[in-house]
């Protein structure tokens, strides 16, 4: 998932020559509102860290630019007309994403495009629909996942998080951690369980949760490079009313897979829309990135730094190629829908790949710096402390994953399915509500 | 192979399986390792009568190159070949009719390229040295001008085909840069000294050239920058081609490995529920799928003569090169002790595999070319 803006390049790729009269108009539009409210790409700077509030209001301010200026807001130029959005088709949306490479987008509200509208929108009431879409294009909800726990994330439907229902009014308690924007978001999808006396996956419900209320504790979570973009929450009789059930009561495991799905997707074409271009080019090129290092450290003709730089070469152009491979294939049906997963597995082993090699190239200059040695060197060492891949589904549920859809083998045998949620073991910590 | 294929492409994949199906299944290699024979020429002109030859001859010379996709389809027809483990002299043959076509004269294309078409002739290509780079750029032959023709001296090495070939299309190093010559097999001088080969289905051989006198009529093409530019040429067909092979041989492994896995019971339960083993398939099947992507986008690249085929052809063959034996080499493994018999078939897969991964340059030898690309 790429983190940080690139650099415009000169030969940006544009559909521009097939643009119905329609589409345009929608495209000198966009080209409009864009240039008098977007503020510029800026090389470098995060795209989503929820960490740098300033950057998050920006976005806000920018989301509600979008709306206003009748292109829908991110996520919006798809979403029906009912709910606040443009109708259009994906065309319309590839053209906005074509027109915003000089800008900034909201990447903030990426959480909501890739994941909170297709949840809304495959099992929202209409109610729900009119009443919460219109708020995230306009830029007045942002919003969360409240999924991991405490006591586990990768066993999602061993949730200990508890909703009990007095009168019409769900009431939460438990903890929620690694939620990414917790402390900035308005609105989250949170799971709980409803029911701890059936099978774990049929007692669980999906709620949409202000995060802004009584019972409600977010506390950000600093990470080993010091960053601060997760938080864990602490829901103490947090209030849900009866109308902010997502899906059905005890089928919250079916809004989670949809979620899921969603996110995974989301992941493997890039999670934030515009920092992908609509095609790059369709040539390998080699980055000069890793030269530049070489002569850095004066190892450009050292045949040992020559063999590591050529394998990064080739691990950068394979990455590119087998995602351009899996777009197309998935596109015109030659592979199967499941090969999304080998995307995303690849994706992890090749960016740990990637800091192993550039952390063998660097060598001691990586684990200490000097002042006038380049960034790229210098935080190679933190990048091989913090290589591990745990977020948006662990480095061995995405193994599961690729094992069992894609190549079909069969499950480990399980003990938990069958067995009332209440009977089975916990963490040795922990003691059922 | 590419994820999107024509309606002709298509056709082309299905008659070369079922081609290879009937007459040259994996057992075709294991009985002339059992039997020290060679491969079958009769099977080859049947061959060369469905075209795989002729897609890099000309109409005129009795091949279909105007109406064909040269390269991409040529990898087409050895992804097939690499899941029997084909041992004829595909790549050799196709690349010196491609180097003939390019640059022969109206002579040497008449006299070479109907019957390498037609599969009456075969060729093979002499231009490796013992360097580290050897396999990926000229460095065994040297050529000298003689009177009004040439003298080549040196030893090419790790050539495939040789034996059987007819004609040999050497790459020489001269004061004069690079030249290239058609030698006939019976030239005084040249020498074929067979190597025990690790892939089963491959002849390879060293061929000394000791003050081989040829005439002026020899010579293909201009030599200097011209000959360089089809040297690279030829290189980047024969990656192509070869990784495109290593796909289908590691594709065709890989696929009996998963019957296996689903079928072969212990403790209860398929092997392949254990996490143990299911975990490494799918970082195999991640790889493979980088090949694949690799190895389509080469040949495309290749046949459209785009800015980044050199590029594209040293990164498919890193790429194919390891993961095609590291992934083949753990299949073996997943079979357990009837892997290691004779009687089973992945060796000959993995023979292929290791074999192709280490000619016309190993993967060392094409990050050292990557780092020459990008100007390092």
């Amino acid at each position: 998932m790429p983190n940080t803006a690139e650099a415009p390049t000169a030969e940006r790729h544009t559909t521009e020559h097939l643009d119905t009269e329609e589409q345009r108009a929608f495209r000198l539009e966009a080209r409009e509102v864009m240039a008098a409210g977007l503020p510029p790409r800026i090389p470098g700077q995060s795209a989503n860290s929820f960490e740098d509030k300033e950057l998050v209001a920006l976005d806000r301010a920018s989301q509600r630019k979008l709306y206003e200026g009748g292109l829908g807001g991110l996520g919006g130029i798809m979403a029906p007309k009912e709910y606040g959005g443009l109708g259009l088709d994906k065309r319309f949306e590839d053209i906005f994403i074509e027109e915003a490479y000089p800008y900034r987008l909201p990447w903030h509200y990426g959480n909501a495009h890739n994941v909170v509208i297709p949840c809304l929108l495959a099992h929202g009431t209409e109610e729900q629909k009119k009443r919460l879409l219109p708020r995230i294009f306009s830029g007045e909800d942002m919003w969360c996942q409240m999924l991991s726990e405490p006591s586990g994330g990768s066993d999602l439907a061993g949730v200990l998080t508890r909703a009990e229902k007095r009168g019409d009014t769900w009431y939460l308690n438990g903890s929620k951690v690694w939620t990414s924007g917790g402390d900035v978001s308005d609105m989250a999808l949170c799971l709980a369980r409803t029911d701890p006396t059936v099978r774990k996956h049929a007692g669980l419900t999906m709620f949409l949760v202000k995060m802004r209320q009584p019972g409600m504790t977010i506390n950000p979570i600093k990470l080993v490079r010091g960053s601060t973009e997760f938080c864990q929450e602490f829901l103490d009789d947090v209030e849900v009313p009866e109308s902010d059930v997502l899906g059905g009561v005890n089928d919250g495991w079916t809004v989670a897979m949809t979620q899921l799905a969603a996110e995974r997707a989301g992941m493997g074409r890039g999670w934030a829309i515009g920092l992908r271009q609509a095609a790059l080019s369709q040539y390998v090129e080699l980055s000069p990135q890793y030269g530049e290092m070489a002569r850095e450290l004066g190892l450009a003709r050292d045949s040992y730094a020559r063999q590591l730089i050529g394998e990064a070469f080739v691990l950068d152009a394979v990455y590119d190629l087998t995602g351009k491979r899996v777009s197309a294939g998935l596109r015109n049906g030659a592979l199967p829908p499941t090969v999304g997963a080998v995307h995303s597995l690849l994706s992890a082993r090749s960016s740990v790949k990637r800091t192993q090699l550039l952390s063998a190239l660097a060598g001691p200059a990586g684990v200490a710096s000097s002042p006038d040695q380049s960034d790229a060197v210098s935080r190679i060492g933190i990048d091989r402390v913090v290589t591990h891949r745990i977020g948006g589904g662990t480095l061995e549920t995405q193994l599961n994953l690729v094992a069992e859809r894609h190549l079909g083998l069969p499950r480990e045998p399980g003990s938990d399915r069958d067995i009332p949620f209440n009977q089975l073991k916990h963490n040795r910590s922990e003691k059922l509500a | 192979m590419d994820v999107a294929l024509s309606e002709d492409q298509q056709m082309l994949l299905d008659m070369t399986r079922r081609f290879v199906g009937d007459r040259s299944p994996i057992g075709a290699v294991r009985k002339q390792a059992d039997t020290g024979s060679s491969f079958d020429r009769a099977v080859w002109k049947e061959a060369a009568q469905l075209g795989w030859v002729a897609l890099f001859v000309p109409e005129e010379h009795g091949g279909i190159a105007e109406s064909s996709d040269g390269v991409i389809d040529a990898a087409i027809v050895a992804e097939e070949l690499g899941r029997v483990v084909y041992s004829g002299p595909f790549i050799s043959t196709c690349v010196a009719a491609a180097a003939i076509a390019n640059a022969g004269t109206p002579a040497q294309q008449a006299l070479w390229l109907p019957p390498l078409a037609n599969g009456e002739a075969l060729a093979a290509w002499c231009f490796a040295g013992k360097s580290p780079m050897a396999g990926a750029e000229p460095g065994g032959v040297r050529a000298a001008r003689s009177g009004d023709g040439f003298m080549l001296d040196g030893t090419a090495c790790y050539v495939e085909d040789a034996a059987i070939a007819d004609i040999l299309l050497v790459t020489a190093q001269s004061d004069d840069g690079i030249m290239q010559f058609l030698v006939p097999l019976d030239a005084q001088g040249v020498a074929i000294a067979p190597l025990a080969g690790l892939d089963l289905g491959r002849r390879i051989a060293d061929v000394r050239f000791d003050g081989v006198a040829l005439t002026a009529d020899a010579l293909l093409g201009e030599p200097g920058d011209a000959a360089a530019q089809a040297f690279e040429r030829q290189l980047q067909i024969t990656l192509a081609l070869q990784c495109a092979e290593t796909v289908g041989v590691t594709d065709r492994a890989f696929e009996f490995t998963m019957e296996w896995v689903r079928d072969r019971y212990a403790f209860n339960r398929p092997i392949g529920s254990f996490q143990a083993l299911k975990h490494r398939l799918a970082d195999h099947i991640t790889q493979l799928e980088g090949a694949k992507a690799a190895a389509a986008h080469a040949a495309r690249s290749v046949q459209t003569g785009a800015p980044d085929a050199a590029i594209a052809v040293s990164v498919a063959k890193s790429q194919c090169g390891r993961f095609a034996t590291e992934i083949i080499r753990d299949c073996v493994q997943l079979h357990g002790g009837i892997g290691l018999t004779w009687e089973h078939d992945i060796h000959f897969y993995l023979r292929r595999a290791v074999s192709n991964e280490a000619l016309f340059g190993s993967p060392a030898a094409h990050h050292e070319r990557l780092c020459r690309l990008a100007g390092l």
